[in-house]
């Protein structure tokens, strides 16, 4: 009887042990998880029928925490782990290891009824830390400014405080937004919005994207020529976060993630691709 | 997966090998170069920030996280060895009182500049004493207290307008005569820069609190909350053969109040009535006077109100002389600022305080330890060791400006102090 019942445990453990193998949880940026991810889980899996995907949008900072807990195979981030998160995860015995899957663009959005075109550095970081108030201050119609950003746990939000706004704080005055989708439509809407989004939602109807005058005076768009040249000043890569080097199914969704079909599905939806190094 | 190249590895473990701040402000612009360069790809310059950041984290460095808000944070302090000799004869007395002290003083402060022209700090220190920080060595190897010396919020409003308030450093251009160097205010302080083509000119003020009273058990000054209220005009300005001068006038008053539970090393609890004071102070230095600085530097405070000070609150109806004027003149030579090994100074002043010149609450705890009515010289020198480390030697000798004033402030014939100090700043 003992036997049976330890040959009953041990069938239910593999058992067990087989379908959480077969299962990857990714969970972190919206930037990634929106849109790219759950495209590149859906090729994966037309490959691999076996394979189960949970994949969960809320921002970087989940994203790494998840790493951290132990809760998710790879987390998806916008921005660099900080040194306190990497600090928290080795102290859990966790360490934090970083894959760029695709290069993004942060781009400044207008309603498309805004007549102002571009916008130096210097304008940019004083709309979006208040202090100036109106688009007259850039060339702009009279009307105050309605600012829109992501929230806090966003990477997109933590990247643009450091590319954008000096590590400045944001406007009093800015309505944070849940998603990139949300801060498009919000512009869209309102013909004093101004937000940023990644480069994969600035072709929702409504918004105009903004040039950005750099320091040599030249007015630059985000694209895939400009952000992969870095000349576009708020471009930054994206990341998988593994805890280690990533190995069995997580390894082999990363290789995917970086392979032809994976990039491509990055440049289709409005990524630029990680160049072959 | 990609590994990293032993190149990287090598790289990564001699930026480890520097500072924690070191990795965090260098390494970056470092990685960048190197990508610029081609020498290493995004990702292996992904791999080399990754390394770094947890060989920072596993620094106690890379574990303070300070918020976003704060630009620069200085976090610095001194411990003080002192032996001390005192002697003190009191008037009338004829022999003097003699004691040898062994002390010590430390002092560890925070400032932080945030965002927006806001910043914060704090000092900590020994002895709970307004006008000093030694903690006298006693009772066997019993532990001492640390006070809190300094909690201020300041606020750069515009390029010419700045504020403090909390307790903070003495904002005001002054020497000992007037203000002890331990003292820290407390209250408020506007500094206004007129940003004058040439030179420095600022406008300086306090709204000091100096006791809180219960306005609420009755009426009269020993219900009224005490207040000084100061400020000071102050130019510098650096004339073209190097030459600096300072000169700060200024003037003071106190609301007519009660001070109890003062705990100066000598304290005077009673009323702040009878303080109308102007000052005036200043410097001249000259660079390069045999290689060195040579500084000529005076101090001085007229009290308008010294005979109701004398007759209403010392009670004193005698003829008491010139008391409504202190003043202090003194020269110093230097070889640089105590900041090198080998820096050295020297410095002695005269002075002479009336005894309804000054608050004596805020003046000098080692000239006379306190007193008014007193003369005398301070001498002083420092040699530093290190760029860190210097000796000192003070010596006060002090005599009565008039005999027979029977008044606690007064009371001192003669007095003197050596101070034998060795310092390290940390």
């Amino acid at each position: 009887m003992k036997k049976a019942l330890a040959t009953f445990l041990a069938a239910a453990l593999l058992a067990g042990s087989a379908s959480a193998a077969d299962k990857l949880v990714i969970k972190g940026s919206d930037t990634l998880g929106a849109k790219l991810v759950p495209l590149v889980a859906e090729a994966f899996k037309a490959q691999n029928p076996e394979v189960a995907f949970e994949i969960a949008a809320e921002g970087s900072t989940t994203g790494i925490a998840a790493i951290t807990d132990g809760t998710a195979n790879i987390g998806m981030a916008s921005r660099r782990a900080k040194p306190t998160e990497v600090s928290a995860a080795l102290a859990k015995g966790v360490s934090m290891k970083p894959t760029i899957v695709a290069y993004d663009g942060m781009a400044a959005i207008v309603n498309e009824a805004n007549p102002v075109s571009q916008l130096t550095l210097r304008q940019v970081e004083q709309i979006f830390t208040g202090d100036i108030t109106d688009w007259s201050a850039v060339g702009g119609n009279a009307g105050s400014f309605s600012i829109y950003t992501r929230n806090t746990s966003s990477g997109t939000y933590s990247d643009w405080k450091e590319l954008a706004m000096k590590k400045r704080d944001y406007a009093g005055s800015s309505q944070k937004m849940a998603g990139n989708e949300q801060i498009a439509a919000e512009v869209a809407n309102n013909p004093n919005g101004i937000g940023y989004v990644g480069l994969a939602y600035i072709n929702v109807p409504g918004i105009r994207v903004v040039a950005i005058v750099g320091k040599d005076g030249k007015a630059v768009l985000p694209n895939d020529e400009t952000v992969q040249a870095k000349t576009y000043p708020y471009a930054r890569p994206t990341f998988f976060y593994t805890n280690g080097e990533p190995h069995g199914l997580t390894a082999q969704f990363v290789e995917f993630m970086l392979g032809a079909e994976g990039q491509s599905i990055a440049k289709k939806i409005g990524f630029v691709p990680v160049a072959k190094q | 997966m990609r590994k990293l190249p032993l190149a990287l590895l090598a790289l990564c473990g001699g930026i480890a090998l520097t500072t924690a701040t070191a990795v965090a402000q260098d390494s970056a612009a470092l990685v960048e170069l190197l990508v610029k360069k081609g020498l290493i790809n995004d990702q292996e310059a992904e791999d080399v920030r990754a390394e770094l950041i947890k060989e920072n984290a596993s620094t106690p460095a890379g574990k303070l996280s300070l918020g976003s808000h704060v630009t620069e944070f200085k976090l610095g302090g001194d411990v003080r060895v002192r032996h001390q000799y005192d002697a003190t004869t009191s008037q009338g007395a004829g022999t003097s009182l003699h004691r040898n002290r062994e002390r010590f003083r430390f002092r560890f402060n925070g400032d932080a500049k945030l965002a927006g022209g806001w910043g914060a700090g704090f000092a900590l220190e020994t002895a709970n004493a307004a006008d000093s920080g030694n903690q006298t060595l006693e009772n066997g190897n019993a532990d001492y207290n640390i006070y809190l010396a300094r909690a201020y919020v300041s606020w750069q409003a515009n390029e010419n307008l700045s504020l403090v308030g909390g307790k903070f450093k003495n904002p005001f251009q002054t020497t000992d005569l007037v203000w002890d160097g331990d003292i820290n205010p407390q209250g408020l302080s506007e500094t206004y820069d007129f940003r004058i083509s040439e030179g420095s000119l600022q406008l300086r003020a306090g709204q000091f609190v100096m006791d809180d009273n219960d306005e609420r058990k009755g009426s009269g000054p020993s219900y009224r909350d005490s207040f000084l209220f100061a400020q000071q005009l102050v130019y510098t300005n650096k004339l073209s053969n190097g030459v600096s001068v300072t000169v700060a006038p200024g003037y003071m008053f106190y609301n007519n109040a009660s001070i109890t539970g003062n705990n100066n090393e000598t304290a005077f609890d009673g009323r702040t009535k009878g303080l109308s004071i102007a000052t005036f102070s200043g410097s001249v230095k000259f660079p390069n006077v045999g290689a060195n600085t040579l500084s000529l530097y005076w101090d001085s405070s007229y009290n308008f109100d010294a005979d109701t000070r004398v007759h209403d609150i010392y009670g004193l109806s005698d003829s008491y002389g010139d008391g409504a004027t202190a003043w202090l003149v003194g020269l110093g030579y230097a070889k640089g600022k105590g900041k090198d090994q080998g820096d050295w100074s020297v410095k002695l002043d005269y002075r002479r305080i009336g005894i309804g010149a000054l608050d004596p609450n805020l003046s000098d705890s080692d000239f006379a330890f306190g007193h008014m009515n007193q003369q005398g010289i301070k001498l002083g020198g420092s040699y530093n060791v290190t760029s860190f480390a210097s000796i000192g030697l003070t010596y006060f000798y002090t005599w009565d400006v008039q005999k027979s004033l029977k008044h606690a402030v007064a009371g001192l014939d003669k007095s003197s102090i050596l101070q034998l100090d060795l310092v390290t700043k940390f």
